[in-house]
């Protein structure tokens, strides 16, 4: 690479990487699966480097790229929504809006989650994490762990819940002290 | 309502959900916005799991691959390299989770805190620093230096949380993306030399001595990039721009020393030498700051002092002071003062070591006591002059040797005015520095008076302030030099 182009690379790494985590959250809240968002995360991902040129240098990366990456989730329900059961183009545009308004305070419950983590029995702790391994498959992570797979996605629901709730009652705490 | 939906939900992002739930699901979310809140934030959820879950692999992984060559092709694709860095770097600056038991950090070094011994291996468990200083190394290299009173918890090997303390990182190449996270923002390296202060009230401060730092105020959108120089104060999901306080932080070669000053029985030497000096008959003050009271009123912050868990005032903001008020009662003739001080930054136009607030001419002999732009030490009596063949250009005595080098660790220093023999003598760190004579040389007044301050803005000094002596009498070379030598926390 030349030092010019060194130096832009250097730049997007430096605005990619403190923002990856959010706009993978965004692309999250708006498709069906973890595997579908990975999937439209590495288009964004080379899309947002593809484009930086017209990125401007002083602008908010954040919303531009907000905006990168609904334009591709939109595209990928328009291409794959045939063969799949998603949220209609109407909530996904009111979600994309609404969440991405609301992302500061999205982003306090992701920060609170680690903490509500702790408080989950090591044991199930390390369950939940094989099923939320990429590429994790359900089955294998019940059958592993002795339950029936109608009962690991009960199991998988009440965790989800509870650590909901956790985030909920951190967050008002945070308020009210 | 939410009974009604959320097991729609949970279908939905299990991929289970049938074509008459996804229609009530989407209805559902199409006219209600408490439905899309309540979506959003099980998604947003279940997205904060996955990244948990992508760190915790990522070490199984490492665990597995330790020692196993991953060199890359060179007949990349300049976006397909882009893309290989932006993956590496997702994981460097991703979240992280503690796999088996493999430590975060090990440690390295300790100088007076009990609870740790060198080797212990830390986890992801919550840690209290009550006194001393500890220096630790990440499982991927970075070496951190902890200073009491502190409390952190690392969250990986790359995630360090600290509500409360002051740390250094030195972070090499295979640590990048190491993150401090205080209450008020995080630090994320990219290959750096940095400090974060967290004080116990207050906003934290990042300082980058080298290299390049992102700095993210807690809610804030925007992160700032700070390069070796900068520093930052962040405050209510905002940073603002301070001064570098670059040695305001111990570094890991003086966690060594330290230790072995303890080890050489230091702390004890020194409280033997304050016991003896408090029955001296000629003390008009000596200040440790130990006791639980203010020892004076003023503007700091109280922090560790030379030993573990001792204290001492630290100034650090513009107007930061400590107001005492000895000695006015008479003049006094022959005066020495020393003190161990901490410089943490050097700067215009004085650092003030003891200013008297009645400085006038009217008001002969009153002492002003500092640290100059040029970093060298005076003592300024007012309608005292030099004697003739005095090389000191500005009118008051000073010091020769600069304590430059002396910048970001304890130093002594001291003089000693005698009016009788017109004489003023410099000590830095127990040596005989310089005498400088005065031609006219009043009898020393004091009173009223600042620490750290005159004016309460342009004599700032920058740094902490250890065992302030003065005492009505003049010190011999020999006294002074003992006085170093017990007082010495290093080795």
């Amino acid at each position: 690479m030349s030092p010019s182009e060194n130096e832009r690379h250097h730049r997007f790494l430096r605005a990619f990487t403190a923002q990856e985590p959010v706009i993978r959250a965004y692309v999250r809240r708006l498709l069906p699966t973890r595997a579908d968002a990975d999937d439209v995360m590495q288009e964004v991902s080379v899309v947002l480097w593809d484009k930086f040129d017209s990125f401007q240098a002083d602008g908010d990366f954040r919303s531009w790229a907000f905006g990168v990456a609904r334009y591709e989730v939109l595209a990928w329900l328009r291409d794959k929504g045939r063969d799949k059961l998603v949220l209609d183009e109407t909530v996904v545009t009111k979600l994309a809006d609404e969440s991405a308004e609301r992302e500061p305070h999205l982003e306090r419950q992701r920060e609170a989650l680690e903490a509500c983590m702790q408080k989950v029995p090591a044991d199930q702790r390390i369950l939940l994490m094989q099923a939320y391994q990429p590429q994790a498959r359900m089955q294998e992570v019940a059958e592993a762990s002795g339950r029936t797979s109608a009962g690991f996605y009960q199991w998988l629901h009440r965790m989800r819940r509870m650590l909901m709730d956790c985030i909920r009652r951190a967050l008002a705490q945070e308020v009210s002290s | 309502m939410k009974l009604d939906m959320e097991p729609l939900i949970h279908a939905y992002m299990d991929g289970t959900i049938s074509h008459d739930e996804m229609a009530r699901l989407n209805a559902l979310l199409l006219e209600n916005a408490e439905a899309r809140r309540e979506f959003a934030e099980l998604l947003n959820m279940d997205s904060a799991l996955a990244a948990l879950a992508a760190g915790w692999e990522e070490e199984a992984l490492e665990q597995a691959q330790t020692g196993r060559s991953t060199a890359p092709s060179a007949h990349r694709a300049p976006w397909l390299m882009a893309t290989v860095c932006v993956v590496i770097l997702m994981v460097a600056a991703g979240w992280w989770w503690q796999v088996a038991h493999r430590p975060f950090a090990t440690v390295e070094s300790v100088a007076g805190a009990a609870a740790f011994q060198p080797g212990a291996s830390l986890h992801g468990e919550l840690h209290e620093l009550h006194a001393g200083t500890l220096s630790l190394i990440t499982r991927r290299g970075a070496h951190v230096v902890i200073e009491a009173p502190a409390s952190f918890r690392f969250e990986s090997a790359q995630r360090l949380r600290i509500s409360r303390g002051r740390l250094a990182a030195d972070v090499p190449p295979s640590a990048k993306g190491f993150t401090v996270v205080t209450p008020s923002g995080d630090a994320i390296d990219l290959g750096t030399r940095f400090g974060v202060d967290v004080p116990a009230q207050g906003a934290a401060e990042i300082h980058v001595f080298q290299g390049e730092v992102i700095a993210k105020a807690t809610g804030a959108r925007q992160q700032q990039s700070l390069r070796g120089g900068d520093a930052v104060t962040m405050d209510q999901g905002s940073s603002t721009t301070r001064e570098l306080r670059n040695a305001a932080f111990i570094q890991p070669d003086e966690v060594s020393s330290l230790k072995a000053g303890l080890a050489a029985g230091q702390r004890t030497r020194a409280e033997a030498a304050l016991q003896q000096l408090r029955e001296d008959p000629a003390l008009i003050a000596l200040m440790d700051f130990e006791a639980e009271a203010m020892p004076g009123e003023g503007v700091y912050r109280m922090v560790q002092g030379r030993w573990p868990g001792s204290r001492a005032p630290e100034f650090v903001q513009v107007g930061d002071h400590l107001k005492l008020d000895v000695g006015g009662d008479r003049s006094w003739p022959q005066l020495t003062l020393a003190a161990w001080v901490r410089i943490d930054r050097l700067g215009e136009p004085y650092q003030s070591l003891l200013h008297t607030d009645g400085w006038s001419k009217n008001n002969p002999g009153q002492v002003h006591w500092m640290i100059t732009q040029e970093a060298v030490m005076r003592l300024a009596l007012i309608g005292n002059t030099l004697a003739p063949g005095a090389d000191e250009r500005q009118g008051y005595p000073d010091s020769r040797t600069p304590v430059l080098p002396e910048q970001g660790r304890w130093m002594h220093v001291a003089v000693v005015y005698d009016s009788a023999k017109k004489s003023v003598r410099f000590y830095l760190n127990g040596r005989l520095d310089k005498e400088t004579r005065q031609e006219i040389a009043h009898p020393a007044r004091l009173g009223p008076a600042q620490i750290g301050n005159w004016n309460q803005r342009d004599r700032k000094l920058s740094g902490r302030v250890d065992e302030l002596l003065i005492l009505g009498r003049a010190m011999t070379d020999d006294e002074v030099h003992t006085l170093h030598t017990a007082g010495n926390p290093y080795r």
